[in-house]
Order: C-alpha cells, then structure tokens, then sequence
C-alpha cells in the first residue's frame, strides 16, 4: 500500500479543516456551509428559505418544543426539529420564555409557571399549527443542508 | 394569515423551491421540478381533501 506524500498528507488536513469548518458555519447560519464552499448563489437562496420559514413560524405563534419525560420520543424529536436551525433557535427560546430552556420545567422550579403559560398560550393561537409546521421544516430544512454540504466537501456531489 | 388555503400554498411554495435548489443544477430543471412539486402537493393536499369529504369525524 503506497505512503502518502507529505504533500498529500496536507491536503487532506486542509480538505477536513474546510469540511469540519463549512459544517459548522452551516448549522451557525443557515446557508454558510454552501457560502465557504464557493456556493454563494445557493448559500443566499438557502438563507432566505430557512430564515423566512423560521420567520413565518414564530410570527405564527410556532410552538418551540419542549422535552418532557412524559413524552420523550416525540417532544426528543421535536426539539432536534427546532435545534436544526442553530443558534437563532436558543435566541428566539430567549426572547418567547424568557430563558434558553429546551425542557419543560419541573412544577417546583421557580420558571415552571411562565415557560408553561407562554407554551400553552401559543398553542392555543389559532395559528399555531401552521407556525409549528414552518419551524420544524426551517430546523430540517437546515439538517438537510448540512448532509448536502458534506456530500460536496468530499466530492459525493459536483 | 388565517387561510388554509392560503398556507398550503405558501408552505408548499417554500418546501418547493428549497427542493428544486438542493437536488438540480439546471435552472431550467429547477424550475421545472420547483412547479410540478408545488403542483403535486397543492393539488395532491385538495384531492385529498375531497376525497376524505364524505367522511366525516
């Protein structure tokens, strides 16, 4: 079996430094995962499809989900849905909760009442179901994004 | 917005476009399958619809 060359062995480094970098940015932001691999067209396009789904889903009382042991599959994946966006998922918990909480509160924790009422009060909007459906699909949506940035960064797809 | 009809349409528009730009290169292509996956799941969504009409819950 033939060594690599010393050369070899740097592009590789490089090749995995820009894959790890581009998988990263993609899940930070939405898009930038295609923008650091020279995609810039796509990286905008894909930006604004997943911000403006995310967008829709919080102007239309989407509920962001919260784990629970009584549920733990489903509320498991529907925290994953909502997580698949990045950071701008915590920032949006932030501001809806008043707390960057991906589970839903013991009865004794002092926060129980006000993430439980603020969840329970989007749900019941009427729009609600539509504003959970366009969250969920901004996290997948940007999930997919990176499984498509890793089949270019390593060639899979031109 | 309150329509359903509404936002199947917007819902559909968006999982469209986002489809046809992660699976075709040709922008022509991207178009083309944009449109009919956008025609697929409004008109599959309304079929449906009436098909499950004279059931009632």
């Amino acid at each position: 079996m033939p060594n690599p060359s010393g050369r070899d062995v740097q592009d590789m480094r490089a090749s995995a430094t820009r894959t790890v970098t581009a998988l990263v940015l993609g899940w930070l932001v939405p898009g930038a995962g295609h923008a650091v691999l020279g995609r810039l067209g796509r990286a905008g396009l894909f930006f604004a499809i997943v911000m403006g789904s995310f967008g829709l889903g919080l102007a239309h009382d989407g509920k962001l989900a919260l784990y629970t042991d009584q549920d733990r599959v489903l509320t498991a994946l529907q925290v994953v849905a909502n997580a698949g966006i990045g950071p701008v998922d915590a920032i949006a918990r932030s501001q809806v909760y008043g707390d960057v909480t991906y589970c839903r509160p013991e009865t004794t924790d002092p926060r129980y009442k006000r993430i439980v009422d603020t969840w329970r009060a989007r749900q019941r909007s009427l729009v609600s179901i539509y504003g959970t459906a366009y969250l969920w699909t901004a996290g997948l949506m940007n999930i997919l994004l990176l499984f498509d940035v890793w089949d270019i960064a390593v060639g899979r797809k031109g | 917005m309150h329509s359903h009809v509404g936002h199947l349409a917007l819902y559909s528009a968006i999982v469209a476009v986002f489809f046809a730009a992660l699976t075709q290169r040709d922008r022509r292509e991207q178009l083309r399958f944009a449109a009919l996956a956008w025609a697929g799941m409004t008109g599959g969504v309304i079929v449906l619809a009436y098909l499950m009409f004279p059931f009632p819950r």
